[in-house]
């Protein structure tokens, strides 16, 4: 008899916590505001870093954030907008895959709403983002440049490994590095092709272009994933110690290699930086605040044999 | 009936395309130079600014024989009160005038003593080839805001640098005799204040001798 009463005991405990449970509580905090993090590529690492660390940052803030790859496509990327814009997102952290193209689906969420914040890339316009944190790729490649000369001299043959062409920062840093060592008559580029900032590209195109120029003393690429790519076709080629390779990211490999002696420099991006503040921007946002810089250049610093000791973990230590 | 309804649609559509036409015939040659001027021309654009804004903004740049001892005396009041920086960067820029004496000539660089009766280089004007952004960035004149493409931006960097190694470098190596007295308006980047402070590395816009 008592064995019968605690069963029906604990069978009344039961089904009352089940009925609490599986009711909706008013006293239950409202679901978390969301933030979208737009990413040109998940396939190289330092874009990886780029998007996780504003995801992160966002997630501190209080937000739920979601990582899209628009795996350098830019339909995949209005794909995105899209659905971001009908899911109901409160602001973008976005790393656009074209300077021109992705315009556009920052002027569609604009239309919304929604407030787009870009990082490290930059889109060609200046009143469709509400932000751009923006790597300066020119400055950082002066310095690249003006060290090219002092390390591979100035005299001899060289080549460049570009980006991808519709994207501002190819041609920033290409320019930026061209206004030093262009003043040097007697350094001559003899091959400039594009590694589309991607590791695999810029080894084949490494390859092609030690078959055609065997001489070359050195070569500037305009990330660190072809510089990676480009020191790998050296070392198969045995040119690995003719060839002085300059990289441009900051990415963790190239900076160890910087160290062990492979590669001769890099600029450093400082990805966690923009990140980070373009999360905090998109929050000051959603909480009231207007007043933005249109664009915000964020410094580039040379990385070499002398400083490497300084920098890693896509920073400064 | 059926005749004149067609004439009267003909004629709607005649109007129509009158006045929103479907194409527009150009010559090639109007195309071509009506690109050239949608796209921005740095060099030009350096040239109007030079002409124009840069002598007008002279006023605004900080005497060296005030902005020299307040770096020795404490460099970060200095920075606070006399710089500007750009974005997150921590470098920053000084727009400086003054005059001083001639200690020191070399290919690159030309020394000046600001302090009257000292023979120590306060000062350096550079002189050798000319890179970066401290004349874009360092008058406050110009910002990348304004600009939506970024390398149209970087584009007056080198067209600016180029006007004062064509412009203004040639008169003042003529200037500068040992002794001679120059007075110059430049712009200074400091990103390591170990070595770019004293000296303080100046890029000239304007000289002057005395």
């Amino acid at each position: 008899m008592k064995t019968n009463w605690l069963k029906l005991a604990l069978a009344v405990l039961i089904a009352t916590a089940a009925i609490l449970f599986s009711q909706p509580s008013s006293a239950q905090s409202p679901p978390k505001e969301k933030i979208a993090v737009v990413v040109s590529t998940l396939n190289n690492p330092w874009f990886v870093v780029l998007g996780e660390t504003a995801k992160a940052r966002a997630i501190e803030l209080g937000y739920d954030a979601t990582i899209f790859d628009s795996q350098n496509d830019t339909a995949k990327e209005a794909s995105h907008f899209e659905n971001l814009i009908a899911g109901g997102y409160k602001a973008v952290l976005f790393n656009p895959t074209d300077a021109n193209g992705s315009v556009a689906n920052v002027q569609k969420a604009k239309a919304a709403g929604i407030p787009v914040f870009c990082i490290d890339r930059e889109i060609n316009s200046t009143n469709a983002a509400t932000s751009q944190m923006l790597s300066d790729s020119y400055s950082g490649c002066v310095k690249l440049g003006q060290y090219f000369v002092k390390t591979v001299g100035k005299e001899g043959e060289y080549a460049e490994l570009l980006g991808i062409v519709g994207d501002n920062n190819t041609w920033n840093r290409s320019k930026g590095f061209h206004s030093v060592v262009d003043r040097y008559t007697n350094l001559v580029m003899v091959a400039q092709q594009s590694g589309e900032f991607d590791r695999a590209k810029g080894l084949e195109v490494m390859e092609s272009i030690l078959q055609a120029h065997p001489n070359i003393k050195g070569v500037f690429c305009g990330n660190d994933a072809m510089a990676m790519g480009g020191y790998q076709a050296l070392v198969t080629a045995g040119k690995d110690k003719q060839v002085k390779v300059f990289g441009f990211d900051g990415a963790d490999d190239v900076v160890k290699s910087i160290a062990e002696g492979k590669i001769v420099a890099t600029g450093m991006q400082f990805p966690k930086t923009m990140a980070r503040k373009s999360a905090e921007f998109a929050d000051e946002y959603i909480k009231g605040k207007r007043d933005f810089p249109q664009k915000v250049p964020v410094p580039v610093e040379l990385v070499t044999q002398e400083n490497v000791g300084k920098y890693g973990d896509y920073g400064k230590k | 009936m059926r005749v004149v309804r067609w004439f009267i649609a003909i004629l709607i559509a005649a109007v129509v395309c009158w006045l929103f036409p479907l194409f527009h015939v150009v010559t090639l040659k109007t195309a071509t130079a009506e690109k050239a001027a949608a796209t921005f021309n740095a060099t030009q654009f350096a040239e109007t600014f030079w002409t124009n804004q840069l002598p007008a903004s002279s006023d605004k740049a900080v005497k060296a024989d005030v902005l020299l001892p307040a770096i020795q005396s404490d460099a970060a009041t200095a920075k606070q009160k006399f710089s500007r920086s750009v974005g997150l960067s921590e470098g920053y820029f000084y727009f400086v005038s003054g005059n001083g004496r001639v200690v020191a000539v070399s290919d690159d660089e030309i020394s000046l003593a600001i302090t009257e009766g000292s023979t120590n280089t306060d000062v350096s004007l550079q002189t050798g080839l000319l890179f970066g952004n401290a004349l874009r960035d360092g008058t406050g004149l110009l910002s990348a805001s304004d600009y939506p493409n970024s390398q149209d931006f970087n584009d007056i960097s080198a067209a600016l640098n180029h006007l004062v190694e064509t412009r203004t470098l040639p008169k003042l190596r003529e200037q500068a005799k040992l002794g001679a007295k120059i007075s110059f308006v430049g712009c200074a980047e400091v990103d390591d204040e170990a070595t770019d402070l004293k000296p303080l590395k100046i890029i000239p816009i304007q000289t002057k001798a005395e």
